[in-house]
């Protein structure tokens, strides 16, 4: 379970790939959330769709602190990975949101993400043969890591859980 | 896909496929991945939006032409192959997809799937199977397996399910693969194979129905139990060990290319445009062909 890549050769990445890769999963996962937060708009869940939209800041804000990186240390030299090189590396699963769901089980989605993430980074570090591509993808890894405590946090802090359940009742498809 | 060369400047992405219309689906529904990997396998293919042009049904699957760039044509239940079959010898150079679920395609589409294949036009049908009319609020459909409960089967259905896979296999389909949602790079790819396949090809999605469906239809399940074709060491061009898997729908997931004719014929296609060329000017203009039948 988790993201895959294809066409990539961890053993040969250079650092320009490896952060425009980076940049990519961010994008890939605000997407989602973006996605995600329209179907639970539209499906009258606008407590959730606001934390899936907080969520898309937050990974937009990651993908525009690495393309700032990106542009200091390479400037415009051209791109060579791409989107469709990746498959929700970072980005929450589909399957994972159900119309109605609780605030935590959108946590928990956003948790698994994170998740993900993280072990999509222990999985490949020890395959990559540059340095510089090691280091950068040791400090995303430790950055997932971070972002799970953060969202672990705050599904502490739910009180018990106050929201109808997804099997308690059943939202219609909507016609427009 | 590799990272070899920098990125062409006309390469077509995936979001070059996406419209503006957003997708209305129950949240968790499997529809959204397939929708993903046919942006990522149209990307693949590099042709233009304006080049390609898709053909449904009616249902849930049946909206995805809308939620593409590709010329969309959201039809009448079950009759997708027809219309797509007309636009395909109307204008060869599109690339023609089709599009609909298990009940358009097996039911009230049913009688179109054989003739279709037989003529073997270059088209490409992917089936959204969930088993289920999800649309119309749960009733049986013609891959519902055999017991199961429904609004129109209250105490389990006694019918034997439509095998999709087996179906286009003994009808002779020259590209023949079933996917899921829990592995959308493998579905990528063999959505890609099949477009690229030069005549009838077919890929039949196991997308599970979140809200009518049930908990071993899942993703979650089809993860858990799902066996890629490749790890059995399947050779996809022998088309009698292919219906031999094919047996297997309903029982196990197999994921992967079952069938890909290592010899494809001439599709219909290309047989008219190569007649066209023999007939030159000697052909009956078009005002005039009710002449040939008169003078008969």
């Amino acid at each position: 379970v988790g993201g895959h890549t294809r066409g990539i050769d961890f053993t040969k990445l250079a650092l320009v790939d490896a952060i425009d890769l980076a940049v990519l999963i961010e994008q890939e996962a605000s997407d989602r959330y973006e996605e995600l937060a329209d179907q639970m708009e539209l499906h009258h869940s606008d407590r959730v769709a606001r934390f899936f939209r907080h969520m898309q800041e937050i990974e937009l804000a990651h993908e525009a602190r690495l393309r700032e990186r990106r542009t200091r240390l390479f400037g415009n030299a051209p791109r060579r990975v791409r989107r469709e090189m990746i498959f929700d590396i970072e980005a929450p699963d589909y399957d994972e949101v159900r119309a109605g769901m609780t605030a935590r089980a959108a946590l928990c989605a956003a948790l698994r993400a994170e998740q993900k993430a993280f072990a999509f980074f222990d999985a490949t570090i020890p395959k990559v043969g540059d340095a510089e591509v090691r280091e950068l993808f040791t400090e995303l890894r430790a950055e997932e890591a971070e972002h799970q405590a953060i969202v672990e946090r705050q599904i502490q802090k739910l009180g018990p859980d106050a929201d109808l359940s997804t099997d308690e009742f059943a939202d219609e498809p909507v016609a427009h | 896909l590799n990272v070899s060369s920098t990125i062409p400047p006309c390469q077509l992405q995936a979001k070059d496929f996406r419209s503006d219309l957003k997708p209305i689906w129950c949240p968790g529904c499997g529809d959204f991945g397939v929708l993903q990997a046919i942006y990522r396998a149209l990307a693949g293919v590099n042709r233009p939006p304006h080049e390609i042009a898709f053909v449904s049904g009616i249902g849930c699957s049946s909206r995805i032409p809308g939620y593409t760039t590709a010329y969309g044509f959201n039809s009448v239940h079950g009759r997708a192959l027809p219309i797509a079959q007309g636009i395909k010898l109307a204008n060869p150079d599109l690339l023609v997809l089709v599009a609909g679920g298990d009940g358009d395609g097996f039911s009230i589409g049913g009688g179109h799937v054989p003739h279709a294949i037989r003529r073997n036009l270059d088209l490409t049908y992917i089936v959204m199977d969930n088993q289920i009319y999800g649309l119309t609020k749960g009733q049986l459909s013609p891959t519902s397996p055999k017991g199961l409960k429904t609004v129109t089967s209250e105490y389990g259905s006694l019918e034997d399910p439509v095998n999709p896979l087996l179906y286009v296999l003994a009808y002779g389909a020259g590209f023949v693969a079933q996917g899921t949602p829990a592995d959308m790079a493998g579905l990528a790819d063999m959505i890609e194979e099949a477009i690229k396949y030069p005549g009838f090809s077919f890929v039949n999605v196991q997308s599970p129905c979140v809200t009518f469906g049930e908990d071993d239809q899942q993703v979650k399940a089809h993860r858990a139990h799902m066996k890629p074709l490749k790890s059995l060491g399947h050779d996809v061009t022998n088309r009698l060990a292919a219906m031999d898997l094919a047996q297997h729908y309903g029982s196990e997931l197999h994921t992967g290319v079952f069938y890909r004719n290592p010899n494809p014929p001439p599709t219909l296609d290309a047989l008219v445009r190569e007649r066209q060329g023999t007939l030159n000017g000697k052909a009956q203009p078009r005002e005039r062909i009710l002449d040939m039948f008169i003078q008969r």
